[in-house]
């Protein structure tokens, strides 16, 4: 598996196509409903990779819920001196059916001043969802200014040796990095519609901000530097609605280009997570310098085709590619079956397969190994 | 400056997203006693004229936003004026994301433009649940009820609330509308509803399509 990937990663040919999905979401759900399979009752999510005979994605973390890593965030934060963090946490983040109340409220306390995040769990206590975001106005700026000033970043040693011991010489070590700038921003720290109006009317002090997460980088990379890291991925989310074509322009691609090569010079790889809309900004996606992309999906469930796909990323490599919906049971197997064979068709040697984005809660997890089966008739006959 | 100058001249500041401009515009036109539904109407359209560049492909949702932004304070504007005429005939919509999901920029930006379309809009907010959203049709009686998810876990909602408005006897009073990436227009046919948008500003364009058309 590991000479696999890495094949992606160097663009070499003839190597075995790996199927890489990510089940966590769908293990967590139904882990908390009560309504895993028989067969994988009381079993770890990684007895269910290997009973599925795929590829494992969401290792190198600690596992438990809400902590998806899809890889591994590598690198712990480390406050200034100054800077407290408190939480306010709920015990209903960890239980089936949380109700309205279990709010998560966190505050950063500097010298600077107070800014809020409040959060409350998802219907089953798998994912957090944002109700207030920590910058709401100018004088917010000055506070998160002053923590990311102070902030830096130490590896995650303890974190590293947990997934070493199971998968050293079975998967290159993919971590994450944050979102960049002005995503980290969209869905990170202000919101969507806050950022777009901000944007509008402060111009100066959100380019300043900008530049300060920017650095947040330079920190990031400096604690990576070193490490055992063959990919670093940036968190994205990108979606056209999200981030439009001159948003992209204006501030994407001119963040990868100065960030990448600083990534590309410690010997790693980078990829981004799109997993919305991208029709618009994929033929944007070779001006990055990212080697691959994560999770575009393609119709029916995004806005692309498979050939367009491949027209706009050229060399890159896609992780991922089957769009999640497909593994719906309402949706038939044959068309599944088709999507999968076109893909492999498309893309091979320059993918590493999955779902886009990952396997929904309802969906029938038997057909994850009925792609296995594909995956292994086309290895086969390599 | 006579009505049609007045319409084109809002039109082209908020194309150009000079909010200054419509201020000074909306401002101008009040101190000169045009009538509040006429300005009403001047902002409608020229928010349908973002609408048109979004559909065209020149605008983004980026651009609604904006725009959406300067409409609300132009019609921040009317609304003293508003409280001393007689209510408009407002048209009523109730848009919720269905439980369990919490995904909501869709949703807002839908009821962003609902808003500056004219209609009175009640936005339930996000991971609501099907009898908050039946007991919102029967108090608030909308002629339209806009429904989003992104999950394919709740895309089973749809039917679901289809079926107890049915059984509530309110489906024949409102027009449903479903928005969300994983929803199918298949999906939609099977579940009951009678549109499904593929956007936001597709869901106006129903929106305003059922109204225009006594629905």
């Amino acid at each position: 598996m590991y000479n696999e990937i890495m094949a992606v990663y160097e663009g070499r040919e003839g190597e075995k196509l790996v199927f890489q999905p990510r089940i966590k979401h769908w293990y967590d759900v139904n882990l908390f409903s009560g309504t895993l399979p028989d067969r994988y009752q009381g079993k770890y999510l990684d007895e269910i990779y290997a009973d599925l005979g795929v590829a494992p994605r969401e290792v190198w973390g600690y596992g438990g819920t809400s902590s998806e890593f899809a890889g591994y965030y590598g690198l712990t934060a480390v406050e200034g001196d100054d800077v407290e963090v408190w939480t306010r946490q709920s015990p209903g983040r960890r239980r089936s059916n949380p109700t309205e109340v279990d709010y998560i409220i966190t505050e950063y306390k500097t010298p600077k001043g107070t800014i809020q995040q409040v959060q409350r769990p998802t219907e089953h206590g798998t994912s957090l969802m944002n109700v207030e975001y920590y910058l709401k106005d100018l004088g917010d700026f000055e506070v998160y200014k002053y923590i990311l000033e102070e902030r830096r970043y130490a590896w995650d040693d303890a974190r590293y040796n947990w997934g070493f011991k199971r998968y050293r010489d079975y998967l290159p070590l993919r971590a994450n990095l944050q979102r960049a700038p002005l995503m980290w921003l969209m869905i990170g720290t202000m919101g969507f519609q806050r950022t777009v109006t901000m944007l509008w009317r402060h111009p100066k002090e959100m380019g300043e901000l900008l530049t300060l997460l920017e650095l947040d980088f330079d920190k990031q990379l400096e604690a990576y530097r070193g490490k055992p890291v063959a990919e670093l991925n940036f968190g994205d989310n990108i979606h056209q609605d999200l981030c439009p074509p001159p948003f992209f322009r204006k501030y994407m691609i001119p963040f990868f280009q100065r960030v990448i090569p600083k990534i590309h010079a410690m010997g790693m790889y980078t990829t981004s997570h799109w997993d919305g809309f991208v029709k618009q900004l994929l033929p944007l996606a070779q001006e990055t310098g990212l080697d691959g992309l994560e999770c575009v999906t393609p119709q029916p469930q995004g806005d692309v085709t498979l050939e367009e796909m491949k027209e706009s990323m050229g060399s890159m490599f896609l992780r991922d590619g089957i769009p999640a919906v497909l593994f719906c049971p309402w949706v038939s197997t044959e068309i599944l079956e088709n999507h999968v064979h076109r893909l492999i068709e498309t893309f091979y040697p320059r993918l590493i397969l999955g779902v886009s984005d990952l396997l929904p809660a309802n969906a029938d997890v038997e057909r994850l190994r009925l792609v296995k089966r594909i995956v292994k008739d086309f290895n086969d006959r390599l | 400056m006579t009505y049609t100058e007045l319409f084109n001249r809002i039109k082209e500041s908020l194309l150009s997203f000079d909010s200054e401009a419509v201020r000074i515009e909306v401002e101008e036109a009040i101190r000169v006693s045009v009538p509040v539904e006429v300005l009403i109407e001047a902002l409608r359209g020229g928010m349908e004229a973002v609408g048109d560049k979004f559909r065209s492909g020149e605008f983004f949702v980026t651009d609604l936003i904006v725009a959406g932004e300067i409409v609300k304070e132009a019609q921040e504007l009317l609304e003293p004026l508003m409280r001393n005429t007689p209510t408009a005939d407002h048209n009523t919509v109730v848009v919720a994301t269905v439980t369990g999901d919490i995904h909501d920029i869709g949703k807002n930006i839908f009821v962003m433009l609902m808003r500056a379309e004219g209609f009175r809009v009640i936005d339930l907010g996000v991971d609501v649940s099907s009898e908050k959203i039946i007991a919102a049709v029967k108090e608030y009686r909308p002629e339209i009820l806009g429904l989003s998810a992104l999950l394919t876990t709740n895309l089973e909602e749809f039917p679901k609330i289809v079926a107890a408005l049915k059984k509530e006897g309110l489906r024949g009073c409102v027009k449903v509308i479903i928005g969300g990436a994983t929803v199918t227009e298949q999906f939609a046919r099977e579940s009951g509803v009678d549109a499904y948008a593929k956007s936001a500003v597709e869901g106006v364009d129903f929106s305003r399509s059922w109204v225009e058309n006594r629905l």
